[in-house]
């Protein structure tokens, strides 16, 4: 044993933040506080991650399965919904039948997530695009919900230190409602799409642009540039993708400030009554199930939206009986998901270029910026707000081609030049879209869990209807065959975009969090990560998360440095 | 970059990656053994299915023998390997064998219908006809031809549906394979440079 165990044990110390959560939003809390000199306490509910783990590298034909095993549904039947979790690294995303929650019968909701280092970082799709003030603004523009209370402006500085450090490959578009950012060199775009952009530039005008995604283009930061192999969601040998445990948390770590505990499966927040201060977590050991506590003299959460608000409803006192930090009742409502199922597929028959199996392998796609409701636009009468496309077009195998035999086989070689665009939209921030504790519902550590009320209403039927109809139109417009419209709603949870349920706002009888993700009963009690949202945009939110979870970071600094907390 | 300066920097040779990379020595740390994939341990199952004294785990040997000569007039050996030789029916086997009853049950309706068309044009189950008459009843149920005379579309066909989803589940079985790995052209490099996209100039796309 050390010189001085006591000293040296995590549970006897008391540290300056503990912040629960190791994923986008916790890697930065932690790294970003102990940067400053804080002492910091970085908890995760998983273990730790190896890169001799990833399997980016290994063919299908290695598979017992080839990547098709039916066994992974008896343990992931949710998590199999997706489309990350595969044969190759299932044991990433949480076991099902470990982590439950409920939902009414008529309301389905798939969540799917990571209890692991790294969290959703280690799988996620990297897409990373800015809010505009148009995004912050929204209510003031068309009388819905309510306006954030921090401007573009304020997170200006934010995106910037976030998109200098994380390496953002990407293209100016100077475009109103997707402000540009610091980025790495684009990526190329293939002959289809150029034409696509080229025809709905001129029919349209509207942008078609390379998607902007946390891959490095150069060597960045220590990390390699992409080698362009494919399938990021197993892994990176090079981290030229952006993952926390490799960036944020092992800079955290090499500050000497910061005390990584995995397999901390937080169930409450602790409080001390008499100042009304939190002054620790208390967590399940996820191996052993012994109970264990951490004392810090502030506690941030980062733990996925719906994750860090359990906590938060777990965490009931006397004086917050409804769930801590919960004045205004609205802890767990607003939950927004965005809107996805609307968009088009077809074939560019002009295009002749074969697919061929020793192409680099772009892990990106092309992105179309919202159109609707902008400032420069009409106002839709059918829906208020609007939805961004991702999409992609490129020469594929065509495993579908008809008949069989050697005609067949030759036919799949020959392949077909594909295009698609699927639709982000933005999803309303509801009251009766919420998250509350099942009473009657626990996980494996004991830990009641959630239930989760959703449903996608008339506006973002409305927005997937206009998706399918204006992508097929787009893609008429490149001289697609064979388009194929869709315009269903799939069910909440499906963007994998969680946001809401303690929201901020200045108003503390209508909002959980202040300005700076601060509860506002609470005032050393933080929620930085996608709960915080007030309302859900339509790009992808990671970034916007990991903005704000720095802009708060800094904040709680300076206040330490006052003395202030 | 090019693929010599990967290999330098470790990136095809997998262990090397933690060394380029100091804050890699934490996480290294730590080893989670129960709690990773077969793929996350570095098991290669690719010979599995080639293990002398292989037995179906889940069809019959009807079934399993129908397979195999479908398979192979599906995906034929041409100037490359075919579906036999890439074991179709065998990995076939071992994904039934552990997938839902539903799943199962439709599988075996899908070929059982093979057998029933063939039974009742030629009195002989399908792996027992001459390959022209094989060739003929594929050929019926890959392309059925009645068309609408309302809407001039194809009409459903209920021979089509079963086929194309036997179809499938070969297809899948083969392309996945290291012999249809190959015969999809792929090299067994990981990496081919950097993506270089469109370079024409506009109206010369192809």
């Amino acid at each position: 044993m050390s010189r001085n165990y006591l000293q040296q044990d995590p549970l006897q110390q008391t540290y300056d933040a503990i912040v629960v959560g190791s994923g986008a939003t916790g890697g930065w809390a932690a790294k970003r506080l102990a940067e400053a000199g804080l002492k910091v306490a970085l908890l995760e509910a998983g273990r730790a991650v190896s890169p001799t783990e990833f399997t980016e590298h290994t063919p299908a034909y290695q598979l017992k399965y080839r990547d098709h095993s039916p066994e992974i549904v008896r343990t992931r039947p949710i998590q199999k919904q997706c489309y990350a979790c595969m044969e190759y690294n299932y044991e990433w995303f949480v076991n099902d039948l470990d982590n439950p929650y409920s939902t009414p019968p008529d309301k389905p909701f798939t969540w799917q997530r990571l209890r692991v280092l790294g969290g959703r970082s280690l799988v996620w799709g990297r897409q990373s695009y800015r809010l505009s003030d148009n995004d912050f603004k929204a209510a003031s523009r068309d009388g819905y919900g309510d306006d954030w209370p921090i401007a573009y402006a304020d997170l200006v500085p934010f995106y910037d230190i976030v998109e200098k450090y994380v390496g953002i490959t990407g293209a100016a578009e100077g475009n109103e409602m997707l402000p540009d950012g610091q980025f790495l060199p684009p990526m190329k775009m293939s002959c289809g799409e150029v034409l696509l952009r080229e025809r709905v530039k001129a029919k349209f005008a509207r942008t078609v642009t390379i998607g902007r995604a946390a891959v490095l283009t150069q060597n960045h930061n220590g990390r390699l540039a992409c080698h362009y192999c494919g399938p990021c969601e197993r892994g990176c040998r090079t981290f030229s993708y952006f993952s926390s445990p490799f960036t944020t948390v092992a800079d955290a770590q090499n500050s000497g400030n910061c005390t990584l505990l995995t397999n901390a499966v937080v169930s409450h927040v602790n409080m001390d009554s008499g100042t009304n201060k939190a002054n620790g977590v208390t967590y399940v050991d996820r191996l052993t199930r012994q109970v264990k506590e951490v004392k810090g003299k502030s506690v941030i959460l980062c733990a996925q939206a719906m994750e860090s608000t359990r906590i938060l409803l777990n965490s009931s006192t006397r004086e917050y009986p409804a769930g801590l930090a919960n004045s205004s009742g609205a802890l767990g409502h607003y939950l927004m998901d965005h809107v996805v199922g609307g968009g088009a597929t077809g074939h560019l028959p002009d295009m002749k270029t074969p697919p061929n199996a020793n192409e680099p392998q772009r892990p990106n796609g092309i992105y179309i910026p919202r159109f609707r409701n902008t400032p420069s636009a009409k106002k839709n009468s059918q829906f208020i707000r609007g939805y961004g496309y991702q999409g992609g077009c490129g020469p594929d195998f065509n495993f579908g081609a008809e008949g069989y035999g050697t005609s067949f086989k030759a036919a799949v070689k020959q392949g077909v030049y594909s295009i698609s665009m699927g639709a982000f939209g933005e999803s309303l921030a509801r009251w009766d879209n919420y998250v509350e504790i099942d009473s009657n519902l626990k996980d494996a550590w004991g830990i009641p869990a959630l239930r989760i009320v959703m449903t996608h209403g008339d506006n973002e039927r409305a927005l997937m209807d206009d998706a399918g109809a204006q992508a097929a139109e787009m893609l008429e417009a490149a001289g697609a065959k064979n388009i194929h419209v869709q315009d269903h709603v799939e069910m909440p949870g499906m963007a994998i975009h969680e946001l809401g349920t303690a929201r901020m706002g200045n108003d503390p009888k209508k909002s959980v969090l202040d300005p700076f993700n601060q509860t506002h009963d609470v005032k050393n009690l933080f929620v930085m990560d996608g709960a915080s949202f007030v309302s859900s945009a339509c790009q992808n939110p990671t970034l916007t998360m990991m903005a704000v979870t720095v802009r708060a970071s800094d904040h709680l600094i300076e206040r330490f440095r006052k003395s202030e907390i | 970059m090019k693929r010599r300066e990967l290999i330098r920097a470790g990136v095809l040779s997998g262990a090397v990656a933690a060394a380029m990379h100091p804050q890699l020595a934490l996480a290294q740390g730590v080893s989670p053994s129960s709690e990773l994939t077969p793929a996350q341990s570095g098991v290669d199952a690719s010979k599995d299915l080639a293990a002398p004294g292989w037995k179906p785990l889940f069809l019959d040997e009807h079934q399993n023998e129908t397979l195999i000569v479908l398979s192979d007039l599906i995906i034929p050996a041409t100037d490359t390997p075919g579906a036999k030789e890439a074991l179709v029916n065998r990995y076939i086997d071992l994904v039934l064998a552990a997938d839902t009853h539903e799943n199962q049950r439709e599988f075996l309706n899908n070929l059982a219908y093979v057998d029933g068309e063939s039974m009742r044009r030629y009195k002989a189950a399908f792996r027992y006809l001459a390959r022209e008459d094989q060739d003929d009843l594929l050929h019926a149920l890959a392309y059925p031809g009645a068309i609408s005379e309302w809407t001039g579309e194809a009409l459903p066909d209920i021979g089509h549906t079963h086929f194309e989803e036997l179809k499938k589940r070969i297809g899948v079985a083969y392309y996945n394979s290291q012999i249809g790995t190959r015969e999809l052209g792929w090299d067994g490099n990981y990496t081919h440079g950097v993506y270089q996209g469109c370079e024409h100039p506009e109206g010369n796309h192809k």
